[in-house]
């Protein structure tokens, strides 16, 4: 186990580098120049100049590579071109609101899909499972900007119980929480149901039943136990994407996460925000696979890690 | 099946603790939460997106300079008649030639941090905007003054036009006469900063902003909201408000929701809810709707064919059923523009028109051989402006023109419009200080072709001395005159289609009193507005 974590950590760093490269290459490849955004509506050429110099905008796209990887080496991100406030300070204060969304999402979205997933496959042909699955493929079909003002024109307009934007505790994490939630708690019950519905027809369940074990321990610790990978799979998944920021959801809310930072860096050409929040996306999303994968273990023991000693 | 019946007990209690839950969940929310989110005393606006910064040395955005407004001062500033008054100057003299201003300070403005204020400090202010290797955007508002241009070259240590003869008296002295150069000193980039304060903050002065104005900064925090409280050393009379507080909502509809909700005081109504707050009994009567010193214009590339030729420019113009569009479309929500110049700004008689006449268009069109040609048309890809598009489109189609019309994010737009990619663009211009020259000369002369403003490349020597002239002279009638002259001629030329100038629609809550709008954002000190 430790050589296998060990092994990802070691990969993780020419994986990191790549996504550097390939994420400079990318954004310089983009039309658009921020020097132009900088300097407003009215400056003169010379200005333009002065600035793409400050910039460092004026080295060849080598050297400014270069230059980026010898500030990542000492543990910075660089200055936000418009800003100029340190791309690592903000990702310090944005990831953790992002952190908050996420688990509250997925602290909604996993309870609830897994519980009506297993439902809805234990009635498999019914009119509960119909339901369910027709309010599922609904919500997976709805735009995360449409359910998001909806639930606000009810949670705060009309019902006048929940802030309808805002960063802050627990009433202001709700309702972008429950947005956010809902496509991943639909998906949920269509993975577990799929799941439960082939483990349901599988022999040792029918052995099982034959050995007359009672119906709340085959559900439990037949099926559901091992219904659990491919859902496992699908929280980590979502988990992941949610941890690079949401962006429609934050916008519509106004939370101050890192997909709201990230967009409006690609949107106004903000290098260093770009890049440092995509190497934190991508390092989210490798770490949350490493612990899906550990997971995997310990949810089927079957499931051998590489490079393991067992 | 019976096993699979016993789950139904189960699944049973589970609902019914669900249900459960669920009741006490909103239970506890009803008791905790509200949808109530303010603080008393202080005023809530909205802001659309994070201002970038709050040092006047860096900032062009309208977010950035309408916070900077409260929380800086310079020597004069915009009265609501938009005349020019002093601010932490007393008074002023201009010599008769108009190249050299006196100002002289009052004497009892302080920073918040009790130093202060002398002509050092606007010594220090001014050089920092235009020092060589520093990163201000807003080195044109300064580099009139005589000696600027060799400061910024790093040609010399100091600048010659600028010196403070002793710590109450600042002397300007320009490189020539420049008329709206007070109005230049209206602007963000002249406000006044501690010298002590940005050294100590260095790059985080930005976010840590000390400045002599009716407010202060309390708390800032990032893409959620910023608190400006008050300022209980102001010089100029304290305001009655306790504070501001700018939510920062991207969203327009989450916006509404918060000014209906009673969250936001003031709220500038987006086009999709215009008509509803026009219409509803409870907001119509709190609207207040000024005329926007702006102007919205489709503009041509006059730099290469098909647009360097006047007549098609012309042809393009009669081609568009502007009022048409400004009244169905666009709701009224602005005034026809009869040139580049606002209505507010003009004290001359423009006599040079275009009117909607789409059979000479096509007649000039088929003259020109230019049937079925395509033009470029570069937009952003903002909704309305894409609607916007697509009229212009179906007017152009009448007459036998296509248009490609090609949508690209800001800063994509802004370079390819600096480079002159486009053949056909849509932009508008909002002035910065309210002359007309803040017009006429970015816009229109050929110093200025490209990202200083004149985007249509537009060339015309007699359009480029009476704008000079008109910057050159004393006499406000004899500036008129050459900027009338100048109008005239850039209208028969036509490299814009101007379309209108948008008005600002704002809407208040009844608990506000003395709310004005102002159309210039650093007209706004947020003194008189209160509860």
């Amino acid at each position: 186990m430790k050589i296998f974590i060990l092994r990802r950590f070691v990969l993780l760093l020419p994986l990191l580098l790549g996504i550097t490269f390939m994420t400079f290459s990318l954004t310089k490849a983009l039309p658009g120049d921020p020097v132009y955004n900088i300097v407003g509506e009215r400056s003169t050429p010379e200005v333009i100049e002065k600035i793409r110099r400050e910039v460092g905008a004026d080295k060849s796209i080598l050297r400014q590579y270069a230059g980026y990887l010898a500030l990542l080496l000492q543990g910075e991100f660089g200055r936000s071109l418009f800003t100029n406030r340190k791309v690592a300070d903000d990702i310090l204060m944005k990831f953790p609101n992002t952190m908050r969304l996420a688990f509250a999402a997925m602290l909604l979205a996993a309870p609830i899909g897994v519980f009506f997933g297993f439902i809805s496959a234990k009635n498999r042909g019914r009119l509960t499972d119909k339901t369910i699955t027709m309010i599922s493929v609904s919500a997976i079909s709805l735009p995360v900007f449409w359910s998001g003002l909806l639930l606000m024109l009810l949670f705060s307009l009309r019902l006048r119980l929940l802030p309808p934007s805002g960063t802050g505790g627990i009433p202001y994490l709700i309702l972008p929480a429950l947005t956010l939630s809902l496509p991943a708690i639909a998906t949920l019950v269509r993975v577990t149901r799929v799941t439960v519905i082939d483990i349901m027809d599988m022999p040792f369940i029918r052995t099982a039943r034959a050995k007359g074990i009672t119906g709340t321990s085959v559900n439990l610790v037949h099926i559901f136990k091992n219904a659990l990978i491919p859902v496992i799979t699908v929280i980590g998944l979502e988990f992941g994407s949610y941890l690079n920021g949401a962006v429609l959801t934050e916008t519509i809310f106004g939370w101050d996460g890192i997909g709201r930072y990230a967009m409006e860096g690609i949107v106004k050409r903000d290098y260093p925000v770009i890049m440092g929040s995509i190497l934190i996306g991508t390092l989210v999303f490798v770490l949350m696979n490493l612990i899906v994968d550990i997971i995997y273990h310990y949810a089927d023991p079957r499931v051998r890690l590489h490079g393991t000693d067992r | 099946m019976s096993k699979e019946g016993s789950l139904v007990p189960t699944i049973r209690s589970e609902v019914r603790y669900v249900r459960i839950v669920t009741a006490t969940v909103l239970l506890v929310l009803s008791v905790s939460c509200s949808s109530r989110d303010r603080v008393d005393g202080f005023i809530h606006y909205r802001l659309n997106h994070n201002p970038t910064t709050l040092d006047p040395a860096m900032i062009v955005d309208v977010t950035g300079g309408a916070i900077a407004a409260k929380l800086f001062n310079g020597l004069v500033r915009l009265d609501d008649q938009y005349r020019v008054i002093p601010d932490i100057a007393e008074r002023w003299e201009i010599s008769a030639d108009g190249r050299i201003y006196t100002f002289h300070l009052k004497r009892n403005v302080f920073f918040y941090n009790t130093h202060l204020v002398t002509s050092l400090d606007f010594k220090y202010s001014f050089k920092r905007i235009l020092t060589p290797g520093g990163r201000s955007p807003n080195g044109w508002v300064l580099d009139k003054i005589a000696g600027a241009r060799d400061f910024m070259d790093g040609r010399a240590e100091d600048i010659a036009g600028l010196s403070a003869p002793d710590r109450y008296t600042l002397r300007i002295e320009l490189e020539e006469p420049f008329s709206p150069f007070l109005y230049l000193l209206t602007m963000t980039a002249a406000y006044v900063v501690s010298k002590e304060a940005v050294e100590q903050a260095g790059s985080d002065f930005s976010v840590n902003p000390v400045g002599t104005g009716p407010f202060q900064l309390k708390e800032w925090r990032h893409n959620d909201r910023v608190i400006l409280k008050r300022n209980d050393t102001y010089f100029g009379g304290l305001p009655t408000l306790a504070g501001i507080v700018y939510r920062i909502i991207p969203e327009d509809l989450t916006a509404v929701t918060q000014f209906e909700l009673g969250n936001l005081d003031v709220l500038s109504v987006p086009a999709s809810d215009y008509r509803r707050f026009l219409n509803s009994a409870e907001w119509k009567d709190l609207i207040v709707s000024v005329p926007g010193i702006n102007t919205y214009y489709l503009g041509f590339n006059c730099s290469r064919p098909p647009f360097d030729d006047p007549l098609v420019r012309r042809a393009i113009s009669q081609a568009l059923d502007r009022k048409k569009i400004l009244e169905t479309y666009y709701e009224k929500r602005g005034v026809l523009a009869r040139g580049p110049v606002p209505d507010v700004l003009r004290a001359w008689s423009l006599h040079a028109t275009t009117a909607y006449d789409p059979a000479a268009a096509a007649e000039t069109i088929r003259k020109t051989g230019l049937r079925d040609h395509t033009i470029n048309f570069y937009i952003t890809s903002d909704q309305e402006v894409t609607d916007i598009a697509e009229i212009i489109q179906y007017f152009l189609r009448l007459v036998g023109l296509n248009v490609s019309i090609k949508q690209l994010e800001w800063s994509s737009y802004k370079a390819a419009l600096n480079k002159g990619e486009a053949d056909m663009f849509w932009i508008s211009w909002w002035a910065d200080y309210p002359d007309p020259e803040n017009f006429l000369f970015p816009l229109f002369h050929s110093s200025n072709h490209g990202a200083s403003g004149n985007r249509t490349w537009y060339t015309n020597p007699k359009v480029d001395a009476l704008v000079e002239k008109g910057q050159k002279s004393q006499d406000r009638a004899e500036q008129n005159l050459a900027y009338g002259e100048a109008e005239e001629l850039i209208v028969h030329d036509a490299p814009w289609v101007p379309f209108w100038h948008k008005s600002d629609v704002t809407v208040r809550q009844s608990t506000i009193k003395n709310f004005r709008a102002y159309p210039i954002y650093s007209m706004d000190k947020g003194l008189e507005v209160s509860f």
